[in-house]
C-alpha cells in the first residue's frame, strides 16, 4: 500500500486536529469572560491562579497567548477545570475510559446485531419477516435514545429489578468482590447504557447493512454462483457477505461520532461517570475551560477514528490498495 | 465431553467464581452501609464546607467539644454528649472550662491538644477563612489555653445559648497540619481533599463526584464503630439517587422529598423509613439590590410592595401539597418545622386579585402580551437553583405559571451548586431558590441568615428593629420571653418580605432494614452512624 | 374533551388522509410518484407528518386546554389518561395533549427551520466549492472537515455554556450551522460532475453569469439528492433539539417542546410513566415519519433494488 498515501492521510488528520485546537481558542477569547479563568468571583487558590497566568500568559497580547497555548497543548496541558477542582487533563482522564467503554460495548453490540438483523432482512427481502422486522428496525432508529434508556429503567430496573438503574458498579460491595465478581457487578451495571446506545446504532447498521448486502446480491458474480447451482444461503453469506464487509468497517470509523453524542445523553440518564455526564455538568459550572477540553478530545477520537477505518478499509480492499500505490 | 456442554461448564465457572465474595468478616464489626446523596462535597476541609453532603462526613471524621443529645436542646447544657470534652464547668458567668480527654488522637496518631481548640475558633473567625459559622461566634471574646487538655472560652456576655455557640459551630482541625497551609488556599487545600481527623471513622478515598470511603477507627477511644465502613455515592440528582435506594444499590438517604419517592422506598422490601422533625426550609430569596451593582435597588425586588404582591399572588399551600403531598406545611417565616417559635405569627394572605391591584398602584401595568411593566421595563427577573433538586425545580414551574397569571415573567435557570455560591457572593442574581439547613435553634438559624451582614444572607435587605428584636430574642434567658420577641421579628420580616418562605417539611429518610440501633439526629441525620450495627446475622455480600 | 377542539382533531386527521390521497392521484401520473407510494412506511408517514404539522399550525384550535395552565396542582397532577385529558396530566396539573400539540410547532419547527438553514447554507457553500474549483475549493473544504470532525453535541454545548438561556432564535442558527457539512459535499460532488458538460459551457460562452448557471443549470439536478438529505436531516435535527431539551439546554419552560415534557416525566417515572412516555412516542413516530418518507423519496428519484 502506499506509504505515500499513508503519510498524507495521517497529515490531513494532524491538520483538522490542529484546525479544531485554534478554532476553539478563538471561540475562548471572543465569549464574554475571561479565557481560561473562572468567573471573578469565583474564590480560586491564588497559586493556581498565578500558575494559570504563567502558563497561558493571560494578560499578554493574544498572539503570544495562542503560542502558549499551543505549547501547553503539545504537553498536555489543557487548563484549569475549576468546577472540579481538578486539572482538564486530570478530569478526562478519570472519565474516558468509563466513556470508552460504554461506547466500546455498545458499538460491538451495534455491528454484531446489526450485522446479524441485516443479512436476514436482506435475505428475507421483501417477505412478510422483512416487513416487520424493517418496520420495527426503523422505529428503534428513529426513537431518542435517552427515552428508550428511561423506557428500559422502568421496565428492567423500577418494575422488574433485573438490573441496576445507573452508575458502574455497586460501591460498597464491589472492592469485596473477587475478580470474576467484579467483572459480573460491572457488566450487570453496564448492560441497560450499552444496550441501549447499542439497540439504536444496530438499526443503523442494520438498514445500511441490508441495502449493501441487496446492492451485492444483484451484482453479476453473485449471479453467476447462483447460475452455478451454489446454495441460496452459501451465496449469501460467503460472497455477498464478503463484499459488503468493508462498509462495515466504514460504519464502525463513522459510528464514532453517533456514540459520543449519545454518551452525552445516555450517561445523563444512566449516572454514568463518563466524558458525556462531565460536559453536561461542565456546561452547567459554566467552566468554559472544560468544555473545550472535552470537544477537543471528541474531535480527536472522532478523527482519529475515520483515519483508522481509512486505513482497515484500504488494507481490505485490493482496488484501493493498487490505486493506491 | 460434547463441545456445546463443555462450553456451558467454562461459561459457567466464572458465575460460580464471581458469586462467592471474598470478604471475610465475621462477628459484630461487620458491615458497610452506603449513604446516597446528590450533594457532591468540594471539599472535606470544616470550616469551608458548604454542603450537607460534607457536612455528614465531616460528622464522621472529626470532633466537636460536645455533640447534643436527641433533643437538640439549645439552651444551657443539658442532654449534651461528651466529645472531645470530657466534662466541663463555668468558672465564672462568662468564663467556661472544658476539659479534653487525653485518649484522643488525630488520625496520624498525634495527640489532640487544647492548642488545637484554640486554633480551630481562630480560624472559624478569620474573615480570610469566611466561615459560615463566623457570625454565630461573635460574642466569644477568646479561646485560650490553659494546658494541653484544657481550653478556656471566654464571653463578652452572658447569654442562654453560650454553651451552645462555644460547641456547636466548630469541628475542632488539627493546628500540625493547617497552621502552614495559607488561609487564602483553604477553600483548595490538598487538606479537604484528602483530611486527617480525629473521629470514630478515618478517611480511605474519594473519587470526586462519584464516590468517598471511610473506615472505622478500632481505636476510637469513646469506642470502636460496629460499622466497618461508610460509603457515600453521589449522584446527579434525587431522581438517581431514590433510584438506587429502590433497586438496593444504597443503604440509606437523607430526604426522599416527594410523595412519590417516599412511596418508592416503602415499597422496596429492605428499606425502613425513618421520619423525624424538619429541619429544613425553602424559600425564595430576593436580591433588594439590583443584579451585579449593589449600589443601586433593584427594579422590582427594591420596592417593599411589590415584593409583598409577589408573595401574596403565590397559593403556597397548593405548591406545597403539589410537590410534598401530606409531607409538608407552609412555614409562617424562615422556619423549619423543628424551632419551637411558628405560633401566631402575621403572614401574607394568598389573594391574586390584591396581588394584581398593588402592582398596578406601583406604577407596573399590563401591557398587550400579558405581562407588566413600568417606564418601558419589564417586570421580569431569572430565578437560579441548583439542577439537581427536582423539588426546586417543581417549584420553579409552578411560581412561574402563578406569577404568569398575575402579569409577572419568571424566567428559570437552573445551575450548578458552586456557580450558585459565586452569584450569591458576589450579588450577581435577582432571586435564589433555596434550601436552608438550619441549626437547632434560630438563635444561630436566624442570625446567620437574615441579619444585617450576615455570612449567609444575600438579600442586602436591613431593618434595624429586626436586628434589634432578634439580638434581645438570642440574649433572654427565658424560653417564653424570647419567643415574645421571636414573633415580633418575625412580624417584620414577613412584612417586609425579603424573602418568601416557602415550605418546611417534614423529613423522612430511609434506612436499610437490616441495620439495628439507627437513630437518626434531627440535626445531622446520619451523625450516630458510628454507634449503628448490623447484627451478625443480617449480614449481606457487601458487608463483608 | 369538549367539542371543538374534538372537532378541530378530527378535522386534522381527515385533512392528513384525504392530502394524502389526493397527492396520490397526482403521483400515479409519474414512475417516481409510483414508487413512492408503493411504500407503505412512507405513506403513513406522510400521513402522521401532515396530522401534527396541521395540528400545531392550528393549535389553539386542536389543543383543548392552554398548555401552561396548572388548573388544578393540588388535585389534577400525573392523573392517567381520561375523557378529559385523553393522555393525562402531568405533575403540575398540565393536560398532557395539548403540551404535544404546542410541541409540536417548537419540536417540528425547530426541526425544519434548522434544516432550511442548513440546507442554505450548505447548498450554496457546496456548489460554490464546486464550481469555482483551486483555493477555494480547498479552503471550504477543510472547513467542512473540520466541521465534520466535531461532534455536534459538543458545539452546541459549547455555545449553551456561553450563553445563559438560549434563545429559540439562535438556536435554530446553531442547529443549522453545526449541520450543513454533509449537504455540502453533496453538492459539491454533484457541481463537479456538472461542471464539465457542454450546456454549462454554452451558457458560460453566452456570456450567463456563474450565479445563473448554478442556479438554473446546475440545481435542478442536484435537487434530488438534495431533498432526501434534507428530509432525512429534519429526523436527525428534531432527535438532537430534544436531546438538548431533555438535558435542559434547549427550550426554556413554560414553552413545551417535546424534549422537555419527556425531561419533566423522568421525576416520576415509576408513578406517572405517561409523562415522559407519550411525548417520546411522539418524537419516535415523527422522526420514524421523516426517516420513512426519505427512503421512499431516494428509491422515487433513483430506483435500485436495495431501496426498496
Amino acid at each position: 500500500m502506499g506509504g505515500v498515501w499513508l503519510i498524507r492521510r495521517i497529515a490531513a488528520a494532524a491538520a483538522i486536529v490542529f484546525a479544531v485546537v485554534s478554532i476553539t481558542f478563538v471561540a475562548i477569547h471572543l465569549a464574554p469572560g475571561s479565557p481560561f479563568l473562572p468567573p471573578p468571583d469565583r474564590p480560586l487558590d491564588t497559586a493556581v491562579v498565578a500558575r494559570l497566568n504563567r502558563q497561558f500568559g493571560l494578560d499578554q497580547p493574544i498572539r503570544v497567548q495562542y503560542v502558549r497555548y499551543l505549547k501547553n497543548l503539545a504537553h498536555g496541558n489543557l487548563g484549569y477545570a475549576f468546577s472540579r477542582g481538578q486539572t482538564v487533563r486530570a478530569a478526562l482522564a478519570t472519565t474516558i475510559p468509563d466513556t470508552l467503554l460504554l461506547a466500546g460495548t455498545a458499538l460491538s453490540l451495534d455491528l454484531g446485531l446489526g450485522l446479524i438483523l441485516g443479512v436476514v432482512l436482506a435475505a428475507r427481502a421483501r417477505r412478510a419477516t422483512d416487513v416487520i422486522l424493517s418496520n420495527l428496525t426503523l422505529f428503534i432508529y428513529s426513537v431518542p435514545a435517552f427515552w428508550l434508556g428511561l423506557v428500559l429503567v422502568f421496565v428492567f430496573a423500577d418494575w422488574l429489578h433485573w438490573f441496576p438503574g445507573g452508575f458502574t458498579n455497586t460501591p460498597g460491595l464491589y472492592e469485596n468482590l473477587p475478580f470474576f465478581g467484579q467483572l459480573g457487578d460491572r457488566l450487570h451495571h453496564l448492560a441497560l447504557p450499552a444496550l441501549t446506545l447499542g439497540l439504536v446504532g444496530a438499526a443503523g447498521t442494520a438498514r445500511y447493512q441490508r441495502a449493501a448486502l441487496l446492492e451485492t446480491l444483484g451484482r453479476e458474480f453473485v449471479r453467476t454462483a447462483r447460475a452455478k447451482g451454489v446454495r441460496e444461503r452459501r451465496v449469501i453469506l460467503v460472497h455477498a457477505l464478503r463484499n459488503s464487509l468493508l462498509p462495515l468497517i466504514t460504519l464502525a470509523g463513522l459510528s464514532l461520532p453517533f456514540l459520543l453524542t449519545g454518551s452525552v445523553l445516555i450517561e445523563s440518564v444512566f449516572s454514568w461517570p463518563g466524558m458525556g455526564r462531565m460536559a453536561t455538568d461542565a456546561v452547567l459550572a459554566r467552566d468554559h475551560a472544560l468544555v473545550s477540553g472535552i470537544a477537543m478530545v471528541a474531535s480527536a477520537m472522532v478523527v482519529t477514528g475515520s483515519l483508522v477505518a481509512d486505513v482497515l478499509y484500504a488494507a481490505a480492499d485490493p482496488r484501493i490498495r493498487e490505486r493506491a500505490t | 465431553m460434547n463441545f456445546r456442554v463443555s462450553l456451558l461448564a467454562i461459561g459457567a465457572l466464572p458465575l460460580a467464581l464471581g458469586c462467592s465474595s471474598s470478604g471475610s468478616c465475621k462477628g459484630d464489626y461487620c458491615g458497610t452501609v452506603v449513604f446516597v446523596t446528590a450533594n457532591n462535597p468540594k471539599t472535606l476541609l470544616p470550616p469551608v464546607i458548604d454542603n450537607t453532603g460534607a457536612r455528614d462526613i465531616d460528622e464522621q471524621l472529626f470532633l466537636r467539644l460536645a455533640d447534643p443529645g436527641m433533643t437538640t436542646n439549645t439552651i444551657g447544657d443539658s442532654g449534651w454528649v461528651p466529645r472531645l470534652a470530657t466534662r466541663w464547668e463555668w468558672d465564672d458567668p462568662k468564663t467556661l472550662v472544658f476539659h479534653l480527654d487525653p485518649r484522643a488522637r488525630w488520625h496520624d496518631g498525634v495527640p489532640v491538644t487544647a492548642n488545637d481548640v484554640a486554633f480551630s475558633f481562630d480560624a472559624y473567625r478569620d474573615p480570610v477563612v469566611n466561615s459560615a459559622a463566623r457570625n454565630s461566634l461573635t460574642k466569644i471574646a477568646s479561646v485560650t489555653v490553659r494546658d494541653s487538655v484544657t481550653a478556656v472560652f471566654r464571653f463578652k456576655e452572658q447569654y442562654p445559648t453560650a454553651f451552645y455557640d462555644a460547641v456547636y459551630q466548630m469541628w475542632v482541625i488539627p493546628q500540625h497540619l493547617l497552621a502552614q497551609v495559607p488561609r487564602t488556599d483553604w477553600l483548595t487545600a490538598a487538606y479537604g481533599m484528602h483530611p486527617i481527623g480525629d473521629g470514630p471513622y478515618r478517611f480511605v478515598s474519594m473519587v470526586p463526584g462519584q464516590t468517598l470511603e471511610l473506615v472505622a477507627d478500632s481505636t476510637f477511644f469513646q469506642g470502636r464503630p460496629h460499622l466497618r465502613r461508610l460509603v457515600w455515592k453521589f449522584v446527579t440528582g434525587s431522581t438517581v439517587a431514590v433510584n438506587d435506594i429502590a433497586t438496593g444499590q444504597a443503604d440509606a438517604i437523607d430526604f426522599l422529598g416527594s410523595p412519590a419517592n417516599i412511596d418508592l422506598a416503602r415499597k422496596t422490601p429492605g428499606m425502613s423509613l425513618v421520619p423525624y422533625p424538619g429541619s429544613n426550609y425553602m424559600y425564595l430569596e430576593l436580591n433588594t439590590r439590583a443584579n451585579g451593582d449593589s449600589s443601586e435597588p433593584h427594579p422590582v425586588f427594591g420596592d417593599r410592595d411589590v415584593r409583598r404582591a409577589l408573595t401574596m399572588a403565590l397559593d403556597r399551600q397548593a405548591m406545597s401539597t403539589n410537590v410534598f403531598g401530606s409531607y409538608s406545611k407552609v412555614p409562617p417565616g424562615p422556619i423549619p418545622q423543628w424551632w419551637p417559635i411558628w405560633d401566631s405569627v402575621r403572614t401574607l394572605p394568598f389573594d391574586s386579585a390584591g396581588a394584581a391591584r398593588l402592582l398596578a398602584s406601583r406604577g407596573w401595568r399590563l401591557s398587550a402580551d400579558g405581562f407588566r411593566s413600568k417606564d418601558s421595563v419589564r417586570l421580569s427577573f431569572e430565578v437560579i437553583f441548583t439542577s439537581t433538586s427536582g423539588a426546586r425545580q417543581a417549584y420553579a414551574r409552578l411560581m412561574q405559571a402563578q406569577w404568569k397569571s398575575v402579569g409577572v415573567d419568571m424566567q428559570i435557570q437552573p445551575l450548578d451548586q458552586n456557580l450558585i455560591q459565586d452569584r450569591l457572593s458576589s450579588g450577581k442574581f435577582d432571586a435564589v431558590l433555596q434550601g436552608f439547613n438550619s441549626d437547632p435553634t434560630p438563635a444561630s438559624g436566624i442570625v446567620q441568615h437574615w441579619t444585617r451582614g450576615a455570612p449567609d444572607h444575600y438579600s442586602h435587605w436591613v431593618n434595624d428593629d429586626f436586628d434589634r428584636l432578634v439580638t434581645q430574642a438570642t440574649s433572654v434567658a427565658s424560653a417564653k420571653q424570647s419567643k415574645l420577641y421571636w414573633r415580633a421579628a418575625l412580624n417584620i420580616i414577613n412584612a417586609d418580605a425579603p424573602g418568601i418562605w416557602l415550605a418546611a417539611p417534614d423529613n423522612v429518610a430511609a434506612v436499610a432494614s437490616r441495620i439495628a440501633d439507627v437513630r437518626l439526629r434531627p440535626d445531622s441525620y446520619w451523625a450516630l452512624a458510628w454507634t449503628w450495627r448490623i447484627p451478625a446475622d443480617r449480614l449481606i455480600d457487601r458487608d463483608r | 374533551m369538549t367539542t371543538r377542539p374534538t372537532i378541530a382533531l378530527v378535522g386534522a386527521l381527515i385533512l392528513a388522509m384525504g392530502v394524502v390521497e389526493l397527492l396520490r392521484l397526482r403521483a400515479r401520473r409519474s414512475g417516481s410518484g409510483r414508487r413512492f407510494f408503493a411504500h407503505r412506511p412512507a405513506v403513513w408517514g406522510v400521513r402522521i407528518l401532515l396530522f401534527f404539522t396541521v395540528a400545531a399550525l392550528l393549535a389553539p384550535l386542536v389543543a383543548p386546554y392552554d398548555p401552561a395552565a396548572q388548573p388544578g396542582i393540588v388535585t389534577l397532577q400525573n392523573t392517567p389518561p381520561s375523557w378529559a385529558h385523553p393522555l393525562g396530566t402531568d405533575a403540575y396539573s398540565s393536560d398532557i395533549w395539548s403540551r404535544l400539540v404546542y410541541g409540536g410547532r417548537v419540536s417540528l419547527g425547530v426541526g425544519l427551520l434548522a434544516t432550511l438553514v442548513a440546507m442554505t447554507v450548505g447548498v450554496t457553500i457546496g456548489a460554490v466549492a464546486g464550481y469555482a474549483g483551486g483555493w477555494i475549493d480547498s479552503l471550504l473544504m477543510r472547513l467542512v472537515d473540520v466541521g465534520l470532525a466535531v461532534p455536534r453535541i459538543f458545539m452546541l454545548l459549547f455555545a449553551v455554556a456561553y450563553w445563559n438561556r438560549i434563545p429559540l432564535s439562535i438556536l435554530v442558527l446553531l442547529l443549522g450551522l453545526t449541520g450543513w457539512f454533509t449537504t455540502s459535499r453533496l453538492v459539491r460532488a454533484e457541481t463537479l460532475s456538472l461542471r464539465g458538460r457542454p450546456f454549462v459551457d454554452a451558457a458560460r460562452a453566452i456570456g450567463a453569469s456563474p450565479t445563473r448557471v448554478l442556479i438554473r443549470h446546475l440545481l435542478p439536478s442536484a435537487l434530488a439528492p438534495i431533498i432526501v438529505s434534507a428530509v432525512l436531516s429534519v429526523g436527525n435535527v428534531m432527535l438532537l433539539e430534544a436531546g438538548l431539551s431533555f438535558l435542559g439546554f434547549g427550550v426554556q419552560p413554560p414553552t413545551p417542546s417535546w424534549g422537555t415534557m419527556v425531561a419533566d416525566g423522568q421525576a416520576q417515572l415509576a408513578l406517572a410513566p405517561w409523562t415522559s412516555f407519550f411525548p417520546g412516542l411522539t418524537i419516535a413516530l415523527v422522526v420514524m415519519s421523516w426517516n420513512a418518507v426519505g427512503d421512499a423519496l431516494r428509491d422515487a428519484f433513483d430506483p435500485r433494488p436495495e431501496h426498496a
